[in-house]
């Protein structure tokens, strides 16, 4: 299992991956984990998730990357899974805030790009305020469908201050960039944090448990069991 | 598997032991054969097979409650939260207390299991439970579902006739068997009795016979035999009709909602099963998008929600079986894939691998459809707020599902907590897709043999059960994993080899938790309130 290998690590980040139903976020998980693709993947219920490990920076970062149902209906669910509502439950420090978000949509289906504005507004009122969000055109390979224009969405992610990068989960492309590229934006925002927290004395933001930083296992505290 | 929990021990056991010995010496005396078998190792097992009702439960009560007690040391040692777990070691003397109640009151119970309505007396549960063992171990070694079914499945006074005809496993032409003939005198008389049907059903639903035992247990065929025909061609038609009116109409005169439960749909009918090459047919892929959007729209409440699909797929693989006679015959062979081994004619691989559908006509796919509809129709009514806004019955049933693996597993519960996963994280897959994303179709459908057997509550209450022992099933290996580990394996749990028998052993173990939990909800919020 991939996640054997990377026992060791110096950063945990949580990432999601939202968009429309039928946009590729299964695929696109599954190409970046375990460069795997499935044309005729099953729908994803509830949430699904797999790790992986990078490097950048000279640091190990492990990524906990959840991929969820994009069908509107699930939103109210799944909108628990970009911040665990759930605060009587332990150890949710691990999976605690996303930190960042891959918004997929499909370049072949305009009303996927169309909604983009939805899911921004559904990260806005349930994400951490501090998530890198990066805008994510998949498909890129059915050149022949194209519906969304690169210079469209690259428009519309600079106007909303979004990373963006076109990428296709079936022949590859410009996925393991999508990730490496988000995570090492993550990693020097906290980086940055950090650094002011320092420089700024008692900063409550460190605090606030978006990024975890940790060498080994996180081990519930017991303060925690007890809620 | 020494490692199970008690009361899954108890069934698992007997079965493993049961299918050897069947298999080895199909032609000696079979009732003789168990008895030698079960002796092996676990006397709990022989005395729970062949001992009344009461013997039963209070077995496996004493075993729930020693599981409870030996989490105590484990918890405190990971000093996690002491006050909350040492309440819970509190808790064993209450099932205890459960019992007393339904020893004094069986009949009480009758509804939640094998009988239905008019109560279980000792002997048919006795029976039932029989059944399972037998049933079990000739369907894992390629009886498969008509074989499994066949046998020894009704009151114990008869289980000894019909397990010596052990002979249809063996010969090439069978005559109908005790068992079918109980479910043809059921579904043949002018007015069938539910009740009958229900109880019969429970244990399991010969191939042939599943079509329209289904379709009556679901309400949408009359017991009234005489009016079945009448009945038939009256929903058909309503449902043609409805499809003139909803689906066979211009995009432009369908509201932004109907377009986007279209897109929907049509995004998820490839989505389908695709596994499973039926599901792959042009005319299956079109009947069934045309089937949940004409649902959709008709049940704005809900709309359709993914995985609702998932739900439509082993009704219309059921009714396409019926058109091609999937069961009719049964012959010897068995084959090893735990599906459908022992049928010469059609068997539920055959229906499946899509192959035979050159020869479903038109018409004849028209009329599945149309079944299948009614079918959901009927099914989804029973479970409405599982998939209106918010889903409240999913929620619901997470919460009881955690609640009695909290009863019934403490230090796996502990485990899970200790891990940090979420029971909504894993299970609500489970609930929204009546783990149609965790079984393969063949055990699906023996999976709702039993649901559709249990009345109002098969598809919510029992499936909650059901649930909880397949959670539980794997506990040893779920205590050794971490968050990722167990997320993981939670999403892909492994059971592509799992037939028949491995879903009755579920079955029966869900049982036992319903007689044990059933109807006390009070107890459950005892333990909801302590933590």
């Amino acid at each position: 299992m991939s996640t054997r290998a990377d026992e060791e690590y110096d950063y945990l980040f949580k990432v999601v991956l939202i968009g429309d139903s039928g946009v590729g976020k299964s695929n696109l998980l599954s190409r970046f984990t375990r460069n795997e693709f499935n044309l005729e993947s099953k729908s994803t219920i509830g949430v699904e998730f797999a790790t992986k490990s990078i490097q950048t920076e000279g640091k190990t970062i492990k990524a906990q990357i959840w991929d969820t149902a994009g069908q509107e209906r699930y939103r109210a669910i799944t909108s628990a899974y970009y911040r665990s509502p759930m605060t009587y439950h332990v150890a949710t420090l691990k999976i605690r805030g996303a930190v960042g978000a891959l918004l997929v949509y499909d370049i072949s289906k305009h009303s996927s790009f169309e909604n983009v504005e939805r899911w921004l507004k559904e990260l806005r009122d349930h994400a951490e305020a501090n998530i890198v969000v990066m805008l994510v055109g998949n498909k890129s390979d059915l050149r022949h469908l194209r519906a969304v224009e690169t210079d469209e969405a690259m428009a519309f992610s600079e106007q909303h201050n979004l990373a963006f990068i076109e990428t296709s989960a079936l022949d590859a492309s410009g996925v393991d960039t999508a990730f490496q590229r988000i995570l090492t934006e993550i990693y020097r925002l906290m980086s940055r944090r950090n650094m002011a927290a320092e420089e700024g004395g008692n900063q409550p933001r460190l605090s606030t448990g978006q990024t975890i930083s940790l060498n080994s296992e996180n081990k519930p505290r017991k303060n925690c069991c007890q809620g | 598997m020494s490692r199970l929990p008690g009361f899954l021990r108890r069934t698992f056991s007997p079965h493993n032991e049961e299918k050897s010995s069947d298999e080895s010496a199909p032609s000696s005396s079979p009732s003789s054969s168990h008895h030698s078998s079960s002796n092996d190792n676990d006397v709990d097992d022989d005395d729970g097979r062949t001992h009344s009702c009461a013997t039963t439960r209070t077995t496996s009560t004493a075993t729930v409650a020693s599981t409870t007690t030996t989490t105590a040391p484990i918890v405190l040692r990971r000093g996690g939260s002491g006050g909350r777990q040492l309440r819970a070691v509190a808790f064993p003397p209450l099932p205890g207390k459960i019992i007393g109640g339904d020893d004094d009151e069986d009949g009480g119970e009758g509804g939640r299991g094998m009988g239905e309505g008019g109560g279980i007396d000792d002997d048919e549960y006795d029976g039932g439970k029989k059944a399972m063992g037998a049933g079990g171990g000739e369907g894992g070694g390629g009886g498969g579902i008509i074989g499994s079914s066949n046998h020894a499945v009704f009151p114990s006074s008869s289980s000894s006739s019909s397990s010596s005809s052990s002979s249809p496993m063996t010969m090439p032409a069978v005559p109908k068997t005790y068992r079918e003939r109980q479910f043809d005198a059921i579904l043949s008389s002018p007015i069938a009795s539910l009740r009958e049907l229900r109880k019969l059903a429970w244990n399991g639903v010969p191939l042939h016979m599943r079509p329209i035992a289904w379709k009556i247990l679901l309400g949408y065929l009359p017991a009234n035999a005489g009016r079945r025909e009448t009945t038939l061609r009256r929903r058909r038609d309503e449902y043609r009709d409805a499809v003139r009116r909803h689906y066979d109409i211009p995009d432009n005169s369908r509201t932004n909602a109907e377009q986007e439960t279209l897109r929907q749909v049509l995004v998820d009918v490839p989505r389908t099963a695709p596994d499973v090459p039926l599901f792959r047919d042009p005319r299956v892929r079109r009947c069934l998008g045309r089937l949940l959007y004409v649902w959709a729209t008709r049940h704005p409440a809900s709309g359709y929600v993914q995985g609702i699909n998932d739900l439509a797929t082993p009704l219309l693989a059921v009714f396409v079986g019926e058109r091609l006679g999937c069961g009719v015959v049964v012959v010897d062979g068995p084959d090893d894939d735990g599906v459908d081994g022992g049928c010469a004619g059609i068997g539920i691989a055959d229906v499946l691998d899509g192959s035979r559908m050159a020869s479903i006509t038109d018409g004849m796919m028209e009329e599945v459809e149309a079944d299948t509809y009614w079918c959901l129709t009927s099914l989804l009514s029973g479970i409405q707020d599982h998939y209106t806004s918010d889903q409240p019955g999913m929620q619901r049933m997470v919460m009881r599902l955690e609640e009695l693996v909290n009863r019934i597993d403490a230090e796996l519960a502990s485990h899970l907590r200790y891990t940090g996963i979420e029971f909504m994280q894993f299970a609500f897959k489970w609930m929204n897709c009546l783990l149609l994303r965790e079984f393969q179709l063949p055990c699906v459908m023996r999976l709702w043999d039993a649901y559709l057997s249990e009345g109002d509550g098969g598809f919510e209450d029992f499936h909650v059960y059901v649930c909880a022992s397949f959670l539980v099933h794997f506990s040893p290996t779920l205590k050794q994993m971490g968050f990722d580990e167990l997320f993981q394996f939670m999403q892909n749990m492994p059971t592509d080899d799992w037939g028949d028998r491995e879903v009755e052993i579920l079955l029966s173990s869900a049982f036992v938790l319903s007689t044990l939990f059933g109807g006390s909800d009070a107890h459950l919020n005892v333990v909801r309130n302590t933590i």
